[in-house]
């Protein structure tokens, strides 16, 4: 029943994860006074995709044929992580924090490897780029989830949720304070929203992951596309899991399940508008302000694996 | 109402976490108008401390301590500040000497030294050492902002946090100080915010600036 | 009852001449209640002399200490209220410039002097202390040439944030108080603290720390190095009446405060360690300011210096302890506010003469103006000690204090900047006197409200350098009856 339970809730990070990269397009559209594309725009182009024909460079490697897939797979297996409606995942005894990290760079490793073998001499810009952004949002990444896990005294993603849902929900801590804040900070540094990267923009001096996957196209865009949007959908999930996760279901009865899905939808909707007023208000920042955003991530996290000892 | 009431006393008892929040935000601000919000947010998470505080000890005169606070701390000081801004029609930006990630780890470091300043005297304070640690850390950000910010207006919104983290170290050491006492401290303050604005704009006609580093005339 | 007077006297005056329009009504107003302030002050002191301790309410309170500080705050804003009317006939017009906000803001700045004085509470006194610096930074600003606003913007700034770390320190002696066991009602109460002071041994960690951020808070406003940084560009930039109530009186204002703290804290957990810090800052004080005389090239600046070179000596007084040490230091106050106020009023005179205060720039005053030049040196020899004018009296009293506590290096150090000072005031003065003098017109002699107040100080001093009359040192056995009880 479990096993039913956690392969549903991957089934829903992967299937409805195009759906939240249209509702927060609709929303920023509404927002800025734009009508904007309908929200199943984002299943509307990827079945597009699929029916399209695989481009290759003359000068690409395998490489570049492999990029998809094991971006596709590592974003596949983190999704299997992250407890969603249930305070266990499908993963989640054995995925640890530290494996969720290495396997999102592991892919974005391979975005890099396949930007530079496409040749183009975007590919090579935007695959330097994003090797400073990865590296820099790497270390307050790790801290901050170490921060809980040593609060939570657990290494895995599960235990670390069940944890939490068994704290009182008005005593803030200050560790998972400070480590929401860095998280919060290295989720739009991960998924590449404003203010480090614009996601929606044309002009290729601006981009950092578009200009990484300006070479692909067909169904193997289509997979790229898709572990963005999983992506996008983990990273939010891991956020609300990690920090906010009262509402779960402790049991497997329909009225614990049908309460969690509306919690979920709740926040999911207060992390969406969150984004949507984030990305409509600020600017994004010029690449050499980048570090700096990511160094004041990096002072939080720190500042939060200090405190899991000050605040013993 | 009871739920209620453990919920705002848990929510009180770590107010000293938002405290340390504002304390960071304030050091990674860019815009003056940002800081003058969060000294603003300071004031109320102290505004709710000395409420708290009075219900727990059962005087009517802290609930006027907290009405005064929030009137002047909360709104009348921020306004002010905020029309000065305005009135100033200068960039808004904050003019530090430090970039904004370098400002964030020099305020973690000082919180982490009010921590070990605090630890000597948690025997003569009782055990509410996170309240007594935030307000040195007020303190310390305050003296970092006035120093390293090059705006006038920055200089006096860093005084106004020094101000606060003293206010909140006589809140959680003593629980105030007789009623008049406490009138008069803020009635203070508010008439030196007016002519720290003063001289900001009297600072502005002479000089046509508002870098207070480049006031060095007078040296020797 | 009687102490009201003194206290809304200025407040009184303020409104009026806040009302007045007419240039001319002002200075009458102003100089008619610095007569009736003076009779006030004159009428508390008597009053103290045979009553013992005044109170009026909860918060008024007034005894030996007080009525001597009283005296020096009368007798030095009488003789600047008289000399401002002279000085102040072309005050350049601005915001918050004119003649009315002059005399405006100086009653305000009196009256919260006045209230510093005449605080029962330590809370209100720290209340009025920091009123003090509000009141005067538009003083100090009164010129708004570029180099007032600065040092007007530098006072606040910096006074304020000590300010605030004696509150700290307040704090800090409030809570030994209350965990002493005194009521928390008048534990602020400085003769309640007096009478508890010897059951608070218990918190002694907690009264060290209260008397270091209170030394460090109002040595601020003292003037202690290195916290004196405000002090130079404050006194040089206001105008010379300004100068001299902020060098005579609001830095005595912040050592009766150090005062009242540190006969606190002797009485509780004994004089070594607040006696030890005082000793500390006054003796950096005074070795760093008298080494940066040497150098300075404004004439008001250099007076500064010598201000906190005084300061430090009135601290060493207070921090060796003892009678002879107490007494030193006492009488030091009252001679350096009039030896400072005499300096000052000429160096007013030398401004309205010359425009500028650069001392290179000024020479051959011995024989363009005589008087002024007379007066400069009259002020030289008396601030740095030379009989028969009162400060040798003083730095005399506060060595044999030094030498016989066998506090030989403090002794040896003082000794060793007085004549640093010394050498630096002759160098400078000597420059300014000598010489051909350049063909500026100038006024040769003194205007009579300016030769009045000068001739009194002078007085005063040769009085209080050979004989020290005896109702005078009888305020003086009086004010330190209350500190060493």
């Amino acid at each position: 029943m479990t096993f039913l339970m956690n392969t549903v809730q991957v089934l829903l990070l992967i299937l409805l994860a195009p759906l939240l990269r249209g509702v927060i397009a609709r929303l920023k559209a509404r927002i800025q006074n734009r009508r904007g594309a309908s929200v199943w725009r984002p299943y509307a182009d990827l079945f597009k995709l699929f029916r399209k024909e695989d481009l290759v460079p003359a000068s690409a490697s395998f490489v570049f044929r492999l990029v998809p897939i094991v971006l596709f797979a590592a974003t596949l297996v983190v999704a299997a992580f992250i407890p969603l409606l249930h305070s266990s995942a499908l993963l989640g005894a054995t995925g640890d924090f530290v494996l969720l990290v290495y396997l999102l760079a592991l892919g974005r490793f391979f975005l890099m490897l396949g930007a530079m073998d496409g040749g183009s001499s975007f590919g090579g810009m935007g695959a330097s780029r994003e090797a400073l952004v990865s590296t820099l949002a790497e270390a307050p990444f790790l801290l901050a989830l170490m921060s809980v896990a040593i609060a939570a005294r657990t290494g895995s993603m599960a235990g670390m949720v069940q944890w939490t849902l068994g704290q009182n929900f008005f005593q803030f801590s200050a560790v998972h304070a400070l480590a929401a804040v860095a998280l919060a900070l290295v989720a739009i540094a991960e998924t590449g929203r404003i203010p480090v990267d614009n996601p929606t923009t044309h002009l290729e001096l601006t981009m950092i992951h578009e200009a990484m996957v300006l070479e692909y196209s067909g169904p193997s865009l289509a997979l790229i596309e898709w572990a963005s949007a999983i992506k996008l959908t983990v990273v939010m999930a891991l956020l609300i899991a990690l920090f906010v996760p009262w509402g779960m279901a402790s049991s497997l009865s329909a009225l614990a399940i049908a309460i969690a899905v509306l919690v979920l939808l709740l926040k999911m909707a207060v992390l969406v508008l969150a984004l949507a007023l984030l990305e409509s208000s600020v600017a994004k920042l010029r690449m050499y302000l980048v570090p700096d955003f990511l160094g004041v991530a990096s002072a939080l996290a720190i500042l939060a694996v200090v405190f899991t000892a000050l605040m013993r | 109402m009871g739920l209620f009431e453990t919920a705002a006393a848990k929510a009180l008892a770590s107010s000293g976490v938002f405290l340390f929040m504002t304390v960071l935000l304030i050091a990674a601000a860019k815009r003056i108008s940002t800081c003058i919000a969060l000294f603003s947010l300071q004031s109320l998470v102290l505004t709710a401390q000395i409420i708290a505080m009075s219900r727990m000890h059962h005087s009517g005169e802290g609930f006027v301590i907290a009405a005064m606070v929030l009137t002047v701390k909360v709104i009348a000081i921020p306004y002010v500040l905020y029309r000065i801004v305005e009135e100033l029609k200068a960039p808004r930006d904050v003019s530090s000497s430090t970039s904004s990630s370098q400002s964030v780890f020099i305020a973690a470091g000082l919180i982490l030294l009010s921590f070990f300043a605090v630890r000597p005297y948690a025997g003569v304070l009782g055990g509410d050492q996170s309240m007594l640690a935030a307000s040195v850390a007020l303190v310390l950000t305050g003296g970092f902002l006035m120093v390293s910010r090059k705006k006038a207006l920055m200089q006096v919104v860093g005084l106004l946090v020094l101000d606060n983290g003293i206010f909140l170290a006589a809140l959680t050491t003593t629980f105030g100080m007789p009623l008049i006492i406490e009138i008069g401290i803020v009635f203070d303050l508010l008439m030196g915010v007016f002519l720290m604005g003063l001289f900001v704009f009297r600072i502005r006609d002479t000089f046509d600036h508002l870098d207070v580093s480049k006031l060095r005339r007078l040296r020797g | 009852m009687i102490l009201l007077l003194p206290l809304f006297i200025p407040l009184a005056g303020a409104i009026v001449v806040f009302s007045c329009r007419q240039p001319r009504v002002v200075v009458r107003a102003a100089l008619t209640t610095g007569a009736l302030e003076l009779a006030a002050i004159g009428v508390t002191v008597y009053s103290i002399h045979f009553q013992g301790v005044l109170t009026a309410g909860r918060y008024l309170r007034a005894d030996g200490l007080t009525s001597f500080f009283l005296i020096s705050l009368g007798l030095i804003s009488a003789l600047v209220l008289v000399y401002s009317s002279g000085y102040l006939r072309h005050v350049p017009e601005g915001r918050f410039s004119s003649l009315r906000w002059f005399y405006g803001l100086v009653f305000l700045f009196l009256f919260t002097m006045v209230a510093v004085y005449l605080s029962a509470n330590l809370g209100m006194m720290w209340i009025f202390v920091e009123a003090t610096t509000l009141a005067s930074a538009l003083l100090v600003g009164f010129y708004n040439t570029e180099g007032a606003v600065e040092a007007g913007w530098k006072y606040l700034i910096v006074c304020t944030v000590g300010i605030a770390f004696a509150l700290f320190g307040t704090i800090a002696l409030y809570l030994a108080a209350v965990k002493g066991g005194v009521n928390p009602q008048s534990a602020l109460d400085w003769g309640t603290l007096m009478a508890a002071a010897p059951g608070l041994v218990g918190g002694r960690e907690l009264l060290k720390l209260a008397f270091v951020f209170v030394a460090v808070g109002y040595g601020t406003k003292v003037g202690f190095v290195p916290m004196h940084s405000w002090l130079p560009d404050a006194h040089a930039e206001a105008p010379s009446p300004i100068s001299a109530l902020l060098s005579a009186v609001l830095l005595n204002c912040a050592m009766y405060a150090l005062l009242r703290f540190d006969a606190i804290t002797s009485r509780a957990i004994g004089s070594g360690f607040s006696h030890t810090l005082l000793l500390i800052f006054g003796g950096v004080s005074l070795a760093v300011a008298s080494l940066l005389m040497i150098v300075q090239r404004d004439l008001k600046r250099l007076l500064a210096y010598s201000s906190i070179e005084h300061m430090g000596i009135v601290a060493i007084g207070i921090g060796l302890g003892g009678a002879l040490g107490l007494y030193g230091a006492l009488l030091h106050t009252f001679n350096h506010s009039i030896a400072k106020t005499f300096l000052f009023f000429t160096a007013g005179n030398v401004r309205e003469n010359f425009g500028i205060l650069r001392m290179e720039r000024i020479r051959g005053m011995a024989l363009s103006l005589p008087w002024t030049g007379g007066a400069l040196i009259l002020g030289a020899l008396a601030i740095t000690g030379m009989p028969p004018f009162g400060l040798f009296v003083s730095e005399l009293v506060i060595l044999t204090g030094a030498f016989s506590t066998a506090h030989y290096f403090i002794a040896v150090l003082m000794l060793a900047a007085i004549s640093v000072v010394f050498g630096a005031l002759l160098y400078h003065f000597q420059h300014m006197l000598m010489g051909k003098p350049d063909d500026v017109p100038m006024q040769p002699a003194l205007r009579r409200s300016e030769f009045a107040v000068m001739g009194v100080c002078a007085l005063c001093l040769v009085v209080l350098g050979v004989h020290i009359p005896s109702a005078f040192a009888a305020v003086l056995r009086g004010a330190m009856a209350v500190l060493q009880p």
